[in-house]
């Protein structure tokens, strides 16, 4: 039985496809790579929210910039809501800030997008895509919440798809500033 | 109270776990009353987990948000129906009701077997219960729905209102009863390992659960097909997604498995075969949950992503590892005891029908499992879509479809070329005019032709043998033909069954056959405009805002009028706002009629007084047969499930009586 090559090809089919899904545990499907990390971040106008104002984001190069994708409707983008509030309050509140934050609210509605920003107490620059989409289809996004991480020199270093984490923001940047 | 499931599931464990041992030590020492007492543990461990499925449906039933899995899956304003069935509308809760099927099963086994099996049956006992303890083990450990939250909300999240769906309450529990009635075969397999009992006996015990359980995966798939076509709204029914894949291979081994049986029965053969088939299917049936919970490949379906894979993965590699062992332990005792005489037999159509069946679920397993390899070998992500499953699923089913087909007219054992020529010669001619008058009628397309000719030649092959035999056996009786058929349904129930099952797939066939002519447009209509479309006009009159159950229902109101403008039926395709959910659901709009589906989609409406609205629109031809499928199978498995092997039967009630006079 020991000489069959039948016998080693069972036991080598069930430990290979036993080793395959143990291996799919140390990989996240979700995780595509995005085709635009190392190239330039598409820009946009964005209106805030609030007062009307508008930025353009190839005005901010020079500093790194966070630009995170969210929804009123979405669960994930409320547990994230503090994390992102915190990091703006840490990197972009300063005197001269170090780090933009910037979120785009897709498929939403003005008022929805306001009643969730005043519920978590959101101070960073936050905008509405309009109903095409535009923003969203430029960056490729299917799903909220999508966050880049754009450097100074307005090159799309990293994306998040799913919430972040105080320590991925903080890796990032880190790497970004040139302190990591 | 959610203690008490929790307590009771514990006990559950420690029952199934003596259930698991004794029977072993009852064998050694010879000792009868060991195993009663593991049957009587499989009582004790079945009303245990009852008593645990109460608690939790009770919990359901009073919207007891204090445990997660009710809030998570439930909320106020449900209908009661869909609360109670949230009971395995969930990852966890159906978890649980997997659970008190299997314990279920397993004690119907333990008491139904005791005097036929005698030899194998405390073995049979013992590895049912060996499962039971794996998924307890699994359910308290990772993912049990009796688990409670720190605080207490007023409202739940709600059953995700694409699963309130008559089709999605269904749908779930049957593709379970399918999947854990497999078990039942496979611990008789594995008990005859162990106990090196290996003849035809296994098979003949367990063949109607084999049909059984065969026939709740068909009917899962049909139902989760109908479901994806009509709550999805995408208009399609299959979409080689990871989920779907995993029901659809145990389920093709399985039916490999419910053949050659038959050969293994009638002329002994192919026993390793059905040994690893079984060991096969049951293993994907584990794979297929393992891949829908663990979240190792990317699906559409959300039911994904809990903690419990790696255990999962810990079972499924006890199961096919000691399925194997023992399987090559015992590999002499199941040589088969005769050969094949010819190439053109029955015996060949089914085995070449097995490999083509095993090579259809390795396809399967293989694009599944594809981007974890790729990922794995050269650290790429890809995807594999639908045309790698198309492109090698369908020529191989067309293969299959056609050796249906011949598998009814070819003789055991040998087939006369006299014989093969009469049988064959009238279906093919048939097929083939067949064929050529629809042609007349329909636009030309190979794939939608080939199955046309070969689901003409399938059945008309059946009609033949299901006439030559009642025409005979009428003769006999001197009766009219249909008194004959009914003593041939009568008399050869599997045979007979089976070919009606097999006039159910040439339903689904046509149904696959019709997406080819599926016409899809984008109309945009304005309010009173008559609007051609296909072989109807279509006329929208406003948009309407409605109630049904716990959501608000907003549609477009479009009337459909055939070509002489007479009103056949005025369709309300949707959008439905549920209140505990942020996004509208599409709510399509279906006119069934015998040929084709009028399928409608409410995509966006625009002006002040939503004067414009834009539909899309599917006219999906035949596609409602493959739903006919279902209700042809129950009709052939019921016939099938008449039939008690004889022999069977009656030495069972011998060995009854022996049995219970040698015990007194």
């Amino acid at each position: 039985m020991w000489k069959s090559w039948k016998f080693w090809t069972v036991w080598a089919t069930l430990g290979g496809l036993i080793g395959l899904f143990a291996f799919g545990f140390t990989t996240d499907p979700k995780k595509v790579p995005s085709p635009l990390i190392g190239h330039e971040a598409p820009n946009f106008q964005l209106v805030n929210l609030w007062n009307g104002e508008s930025v353009e984001l190839s005005a901010l190069r020079g500093k790194p910039v966070v630009l995170n994708f969210w929804a009123s409707w979405c669960v994930e983008c409320q547990q994230e809501a503090h994390i992102l509030e915190a990091f703006h309050k840490r990197y972009g509140e300063t005197v001269s800030p170090q780090v933009h934050v910037i979120g785009v609210a897709i498929q939403d509605k003005s008022e929805q997008a306001q009643a969730f920003a005043r519920q978590f107490n959101k101070t960073y620059f936050l905008g509405l895509d309009n109903t095409n989409g535009d923003i969203a289809l430029e960056y490729g996004i299917y799903g909220v919440p999508e966050t880049f991480f754009i450097d100074p020199q307005g090159k799309i270093r990293f994306k998040q798809i799913g919430g972040v984490s105080a320590e991925l923001m903080q890796e990032q940047v880190d790497e970004m500033l040139g302190q990591g | 109270m959610s203690d008490l499931g929790t307590i009771a599931l514990m006990i559950a464990l420690a029952a199934c776990l003596y259930g698991t041992v004794v029977p072993h030590l009852g064998v050694r020492t010879n000792n009868w009353n060991l195993i009663r007492s593991a049957q009587n543990a499989s009582i004790i461990s079945f009303f245990l987990i009852a008593i645990a499925s109460g608690v939790l449906i009770h919990a359901l039933v009073i919207s007891d948000f204090s445990i997660f899995y009710v809030w998570r899956n439930s909320s106020v304003d449900m209908p009661m129906f869909f609360k109670v069935t949230a009971f395995w509308g969930g990852l966890e809760g159906s978890l649980l009701f997997w659970i008190l099927v299997q314990s279920f099963f397993a004690m119907v086994v333990a008491f139904r077997y005791q005097y036929s099996n005698r030899e194998i049956i405390p073995y049979v006992i013992a590895t049912l219960n060996g499962i039971l303890c794996f998924l307890l083990v699994l359910l308290l450990g990772w993912s049990n729905p009796l688990d409670l939250q720190a605080t207490i909300p007023a409202e739940g999240r709600g059953l995700n209102p694409l699963l309130q769906h008559i089709a999605m309450v269904v749908h779930p529990p049957s593709l379970y009863l399918g999947f854990i009635g497999f078990s039942v075969p496979f611990a008789f397999a594995i008990a005859g390992m162990i106990r090196g009992k290996l003849d035809n006996e296994w098979v003949l015990t367990t063949r109607r659960w084999t049909l059984v359980s065969w026939y709740f995966l068909s009917m899962g798939l049909i139902l989760g097909g109908q479901w994806a076509y009509e709550e999805l709204g995408w208009g399609g029914f299959w979409a080689w997604d990871p989920v779907e894949n995993a029901a659809f291979m145990p389920w093709l081994t399985g039916t490999a498995f419910l053949h050659s049986v038959m050969i293994q029965e009638k002329r002994n053969m192919l026993k390793i075969w059905n040994v690893v088939l079984i060991i096969i299917t049951y293993g994907l049936t584990i794979i297929g949950t393992f891949l829908t919970r663990s979240g190792v490949v990317n699906s559409v379906h959300s039911f994904t992503q809990s903690e419990i894979g790696p255990a999962f993965l810990v079972f499924l590699a006890v199961v096919l590892v000691v399925g194997f062992a023992l399987l090559f332990r015992r590999i002499q005792m199941l040589e088969s005891e005769h050969k094949m005489e010819a190439v053109l037999c029955r015996e060949n159509a089914f085995l070449v029908q097995n490999v083509i069946f095993v090579g259809m679920a390795f396809t399967v397993l293989l694009g599944t499992t594809f981007p974890l390899l790729a990922e794995a070998i050269r650290g790429t992500k890809l995807s594999i879509q639908a045309p790698f499953f198309n492109t090698i699923m369908a020529p191989m089913g067309y293969v299959l479809f056609f050796l249906m087909g011949t598998g009814t007219v070819l003789a055991w054992r040998k087939s006369s070329k006299e014989s093969l020529r009469r049988n064959f010669q009238n279906p093919m001619i048939t097929a083939t005019v067949g064929t050529i008058i629809l042609a007349v009628f329909i636009p030309f397309h190979l794939e939608a032709f080939t199955i046309f000719w070969i689901a003409i030649f399938v059945t008309v092959t059946i009609l033949i043998e299901v006439g030559k035999a009642a025409h005979v056996k009428g003769k006999q009786l001197q009766a009219g033909p249909l008194v004959g058929m009914i003593h041939v349904f009568q008399r050869n129930q599997r045979r007979y069954g089976g070919l009606v099952i097999h006039l159910g797939v040439v339903l689904m066939f046509l149904g696959f056959a019709g997406t080819f002519f599926s016409e899809e447009r984008d109309l945009t209509l304005e309010r009173e405009e008559m609007v051609p479309l296909n072989a109807y006009y279509l006329k929208f009159t406003g948009v309407e805002q409605f109630q049904v159950r716990n959501a608000t229902h907003r549609a477009a109101v479009i009337e459909v009028y055939d070509q002489d403008k007479q009103l056949l039926e005025v369709m309300k395709p949707a959008k439905s706002f549920y209140p505990t959910q942020p996004q509208p659901l599409t709510e399509i709009a279906l006119r069934r009629e015998f040929l084709k589906d009028l399928y409608l989609i409410f995509s966006s409406e625009s002006g002040a007084d939503s004067e414009l609205v834009t539909i899309k629109t599917y006219v999906n031809p035949l596609v409602g047969w493959a739903w006919m499928a279902l209700p042809v199978f129950t009709l052939g498995i019921g016939i099938c499930l008449t039939y008690r092997p004889r022999s069977l039967t009656s030495r069972q009630k011998v060995l009854r009586q022996q049995y219970i006079a040698a015990e007194g």
